[in-house]
C-alpha cells in the first residue's frame, strides 16, 4: 500500500495554500481546455492580465466568465507596464474591480528578453505594499535585489528561472539557491520553467511554489501536463522536506560490504556494486 | 387633447396673480395662450379653497377653448371637480401614489424635483413629467436654493420622461438653460408679470425653437487611448453605442473606477478620459 504524506501548507498573504502550483491562464487553446487544466493542476492561485476591451470585437474574451465559483485566489499581473507608475495603476484597477488585493508586479525592461526592470519593480513594490496590497514581484534572480524587495514589503519574491516563455529551465540554480537561503519570505519561481523536471528541481532547491503558464498551455495535451506539473511540484516539495543526500565525488556502496561472500580485506574500501 | 399629444408642449406657464395687480387672471392667462403656451398650471397657495375652485373652473373653460392641457397645483380634489388634465405636486405635498389613486391612470401628474435623486424617483413612481429647478433663484419661491443648470444637464442625460426647467428663467438666461439641455421651459413672473404676456411667450418659443431638432451635442473624448466622438450622454449609453454592453468589463473615468450600477448616472463631459478594461488570460 502506498503511504501518503502531506506537505506543509504555504502561508502567503494571510492565506493557507495546499497547492504550491500557481497557474497562469494565458495562451491555452480554448477556455474549455484552460478550465480542465486548471482542475487537473489543483492550483488555488491563478494569474491573469489586465487589458483594454477590444472594441472592434463582439466576443467577450474576459477570463473571469470561465472561472466560476472555484474559490480561487486571483493574482492579476501588471504585464504591459514599463514603469512603476503604470504598474501601480493596473494594480489599483484590479483591486477596485473586486478581485482581491494580490498583485504580481511585472514590469518589463526589454521587449526582447522581457526581463523585469529591477528599479521600477522595487519602486512599485514599495508603493503597493504601503497601500496594503499583497505584493508578489516578478524579479531577476539577483539575491541582493530580492532582499531589497523583501525589505520593501513584498509578500514573496518571484525570481525567474529563465526569460518568460523560453522553457530554458533553471539557468542559475546557484543564485536561486542563494535567494532561497537568504529570504525570510517565500520564494516562488516564476517564468522560464520548461517541464515538470524543472519544476521539481526548483522545488527541491527550496522554492515555496512554482508559477507556470506556457509549458502547460502550449503542451500537446495541456490537461495532462497540468497534472504532471502538479505531481512534480508535490514530489519536489516532499523531497525538499525530506532532505536530499549530499553530492559526492566518488561512489559509495548502498549495500554494506560486511559479510560479503568474496570479501578480500585489502579491497573493501573500493567496493561499489549494488546502488 | 385628442389632436396633439400633451407632451408636445414647449412652454409651460403658471399663474401668479400677485405679479399682475389690477389685471384679471383669466385675461392674463389668455394672453399666454395666445402667445403659444402649451401647458397651463393654476398655482394659488394663498387663496381660499373657494377662490381656487372658482379660478380653476374659469381656467378650465379657457384652456379647453385653446386646446391646452390644464394642471392644478396641489388640489387633487379641485382638479377632479373641474376635470383638469392633471395635478402638479411638490416634494412635500400629497404622496404620489395617493394622488395617482385619486386621479386614476389617465390624468397627468407632474412632480417638482430639486435633485437627480428626486427626479429618478419621480420617474420610477410613474410621474408624467417633472419640474427641474429652481434653476435660478426666484421670487416666486424665495429662500429655495437654486439647483443651477448643472442639474438641467443631469436631467437631460438621465431622465426619459418630459422635464420642464423652472425657476428664475427669463428671456435673458433662457439660452443657458436650453444649452444645458432643457427643451421645455417654464416661466412665471417673466411672463405673467410682463406688460405683454403674449409677446414674451412668443419670444420664449422662438428661443426654444432654435434648439429643437438640435441634436444632442457630440463630444470628443479619449477612449482606451484613442480620440473619439460620441453623442452618448452617459457611460451606459457609450458602452451601448459601442455594442459592448454584453461584456464583462471595468470602466475607468479620468482615473477613477465607475461601478457598473453607476454608469447610467455618469455624465460624459467633453475631453473625458475613459478606459474600458477587462481581465484576460495571462501568466
Amino acid at each position: 500500500m502506498k503511504a501518503s504524506y502531506e506537505t506543509a501548507a504555504l502561508r502567503l498573504g494571510g492565506k493557507e495554500l495546499r497547492s504550491r502550483f500557481f497557474l497562469g491562464t494565458g495562451r491555452f487553446p480554448s477556455p474549455a481546455v484552460m478550465q480542465l487544466a486548471l482542475d487537473a493542476s489543483g492550483a488555488e492561485v491563478i494569474t491573469f492580465a489586465v487589458r483594454r476591451v477590444d472594441l472592434e470585437s463582439y466576443e467577450d474574451d474576459s477570463i473571469l466568465q470561465h472561472l466560476g465559483e472555484r474559490g480561487l485566489t486571483y493574482l492579476p499581473n501588471t504585464s504591459g507596464a514599463s514603469t512603476a507608475e503604470e504598474a501601480v495603476r493596473i494594480a489599483r484597477l484590479a483591486r477596485a474591480a473586486g478581485l482581491g488585493n494580490w498583485i504580481k508586479i511585472e514590469i518589463s525592461g526589454s521587449p526582447v528578453t522581457l526581463l523585469p526592470d529591477p528599479i521600477e519593480t522595487l519602486k512599485a513594490t514599495d508603493i503597493l505594499a504601503n497601500e496594503g496590497f499583497v505584493v508578489l514581484p516578478y524579479t531577476s534572480d539577483d539575491p541582493i535585489l530580492c532582499k531589497r524587495l523583501e525589505e520593501a514589503g513584498a509578500a514573496a519574491v518571484m525570481p525567474g528561472a529563465s526569460p518568460i516563455g523560453t522553457g530554458l529551465g533553471l539557468l542559475n540554480p546557484y543564485y536561486l539557491g542563494l535567494i532561497m537561503e537568504g529570504a525570510k519570505v517565500p520564494v516562488i519561481i516564476d517564468a522560464g520553467i520548461g517541464s515538470p523536471k524543472d519544476a521539481a528541481e526548483a522545488m527541491e532547491l527550496g522554492a515555496a511554489a512554482i508559477l507556470a503558464n506556457t509549458p502547460i498551455a502550449k503542451a500537446k495535451d495541456p490537461v495532462k501536463m497540468a497534472q504532471a506539473f502538479a505531481m512534480a511540484i508535490e514530489a519536489g516539495r516532499l523531497a525538499s522536506e525530506a532532505g536530499r543526500v549530499p553530492k559526492k565525488r566518488y561512489a559509495s556502496a548502498s549495500s554494506d560490504p560486511a559479510g560479503s561472500l568474496f570479501l578480500q580485506p585489502a579491497s573493501v574500501s573500493h567496493g561499489g556494486e549494488g546502488y | 387633447m385628442k389632436e396633439r399629444a400633451w407632451s408636445d408642449f414647449e412652454l409651460y406657464v403658471i399663474t401668479a396673480s400677485t405679479h399682475h395687480p389690477g389685471r384679471e387672471l383669466v385675461d392674463v392667462m389668455e394672453q399666454t395662450l395666445i402667445g403659444g403656451a402649451g401647458m397651463l398650471q393654476l398655482r394659488n397657495k394663498t387663496g381660499s379653497r373657494e377662490d381656487v375652485l372658482r379660478e380653476a373652473a374659469a381656467l378650465r373653460k379657457l384652456t379647453r377653448a385653446y386646446n391646452v392641457p390644464f394642471i392644478v397645483n396641489d388640489y387633487v380634489d379641485i382638479a377632479i371637480q373641474v376635470e383638469a388634465d392633471g395635478v402638479h405636486i411638490g416634494q412635500d405635498d400629497i404622496p404620489f401614489e395617493e394622488a395617482r389613486r385619486l386621479l386614476g391612470p389617465d390624468k397627468l401628474i407632474g412632480v417638482s424635483t430639486h435633485s437627480l435623486e428626486q427626479a429618478l424617483k419621480a420617474e420610477r413612481d410613474g410621474a408624467d413629467y417633472i419640474g427641474v429647478g429652481p434653476v435660478y433663484p426666484t421670487n416666486t419661491k424665495p429662500g429655495k436654493a437654486a439647483v443651477t443648470t448643472a442639474y438641467v444637464t443631469e436631467a437631460a442625460a438621465q431622465i426619459h420622461i418630459p422635464f420642464v426647467a423652472i425657476g428664475g428663467i427669463t428671456l435673458d438666461n433662457a439660452d443657458s438653460v436650453l444649452e444645458a439641455g432643457a427643451r421645455r421651459l417654464c416661466a412665471v413672473s417673466a411672463i405673467v408679470g410682463s406688460e405683454d404676456p403674449a409677446a414674451v411667450c412668443r419670444s420664449f418659443l422662438n428661443k426654444i425653437g432654435q434648439y429643437s431638432g438640435y441634436a444632442p451635442q457630440s463630444v470628443t473624448i479619449m477612449l482606451n487611448g484613442e480620440q473619439r466622438n460620441t453623442s452618448a450622454r452617459n457611460l451606459e449609453e457609450l458602452v451601448r453605442e459601442l455594442g459592448q454592453s454584453h461584456k464583462r468589463m471595468v470602466a475607468e473615468l479620468d482615473g477613477v473606477i465607475v461601478s457598473r450600477g453607476m454608469w447610467r448616472n455618469t455624465v460624459i463631459q467633453p475631453r473625458a478620459d475613459i478606459e474600458l478594461i477587462q481581465f484576460v488570460g495571462g501568466g
